[in-house]
């Protein structure tokens, strides 16, 4: 892959700010001005704001200082604001996910501490997230939660292990808990 | 012949149509144990298109016996020479990865059940029923020999992910 070779140095960039075109233009064109790589990134739509994460290279390191500096104008005139962070060599290696796979659905009237409950089990037996969103949907009168998020088993765990986990929430929470397997085919 | 090197994308052959048998011969032979011993020599591969070992030919190999999903319900070793689908009936979500786009899976929709009608090695036809597994791995397979790769067929962002990636 073009620019990461030994030399490439990575940093994570967030872009938050009011939704409206030419944000990912405006920041895609920043960094190809840069000659940065965008390896992985995802963006998305949260309430009226748009939210960007991307892990970006380039062959020759880079100072954070210098990496706002250039998001300068373009942080100004679309109004959103810049966060970097610089990775260690040490954090971009990461170990290849293995186990299970699931996704979990997690739904019912709002309240506090479904996110907290659902993944404090979760965490609790080393299963690890690697996707998640939440969503307030329905009315004002009847405010409903919405949670859908991935995560990999630790090995020898099964997916009936997670749906008997989390089958007391349901009562305790008054939500609808749903885990099936998501584990890709190879084809 | 041993296992063949798997192509992967961006090859230009994994994105052509293939063109139909005609000729039933040694060659054909030949490449149909290739397709065989590299879907054998795969990790977990439950199939094999001739255009994944840069053979544009509308041939492809699928065995699902040996997997977890596919042993209960399959027909064992499929040797398909111009397979056409003649009936898609249900839908489900599977998600894909290929031995051509490594590291990438995502969400593809396919019919549960479907009618393939193919020929063998020899060139007789058959006509068989498939579903579960076997019906997506047939689909999945049968793809390639258009030059559709599950990266066509993705439909749902928010679970398109990256998987078992390692930066280098």
């Amino acid at each position: 892959m073009e620019g990461s070779g030994d030399t490439a140095v990575h940093c994570a960039v967030t872009i938050i700010g009011k939704d409206r075109p030419g944000i990912v233009a405006g920041a895609a064109e920043v960094l190809y001005r840069l000659g940065c790589n965008i390896e992985d990134s995802s963006s998305t739509m949260l309430g009226g704001e748009f939210a960007m994460i991307l892990i970006v290279s380039r062959e020759k390191p880079f100072s954070k200082s210098r990496l706002l500096e250039e998001f300068k104008t373009f942080g100004e005139s679309m109004q959103v604001s810049v966060f970097v962070r610089t990775l260690a060599r040490s954090e971009i290696r990461h170990e290849a996910l293995a186990g299970e796979l699931c996704m979990v659905s997690v739904y019912g009237s709002d309240r506090p501490g479904i996110v907290y409950r659902v993944t404090k089990e979760l965490a609790d037996r080393n299963i690890n997230i690697s996707d998640m969103n939440t969503k307030l949907v329905g009315t004002d009168e009847n405010p409903v939660y919405v949670m859908m998020l991935e995560a990999v088993l630790p090995d020898g765990m099964e997916i009936e292990d997670v749906s008997r986990l989390l089958e007391k929430l349901k009562k305790e929470l008054n939500v609808e808990i749903g885990v099936r397997s998501v584990t890709p085919v190879s084809l | 012949m041993p296992a063949r090197t798997i192509l992967l994308y961006p090859h230009q052959t994994l994105k052509e149509v293939c063109r139909s048998v005609s000729a039933f011969d040694a060659d054909l032979e030949a490449l149909i144990r290739d397709l065989v011993d590299t879907m054998r020599a795969g990790p977990a591969s439950v199939g094999v298109a001739a255009p994944q070992i840069g053979v544009p030919l509308r041939v492809c190999v699928v065995d699902v016996s040996a997997s977890k999903l596919g042993k209960d319900n399959n027909h064992g070793l499929l040797v398909m020479v111009n397979p056409e689908i003649t009936l898609r009936e249900g839908a489900a979500v599977m998600r894909e990865g290929c031995m051509s786009v490594p590291d990438y899976t995502g969400d593809v929709e396919r019919a549960t059940d479907i009618t393939v009608r193919f020929q063998d090695g020899d060139g007789a036809a058959h006509e068989i029923e498939a579903s579960g597994f076997e019906a997506v791995a047939i689909q999945h397979e049968t793809d390639h020999l258009d030059g559709m790769l599950f990266l066509d067929r993705i439909t749902s962002l928010k679970t398109g992910l990256f998987r078992r990636k390692k930066y280098k």
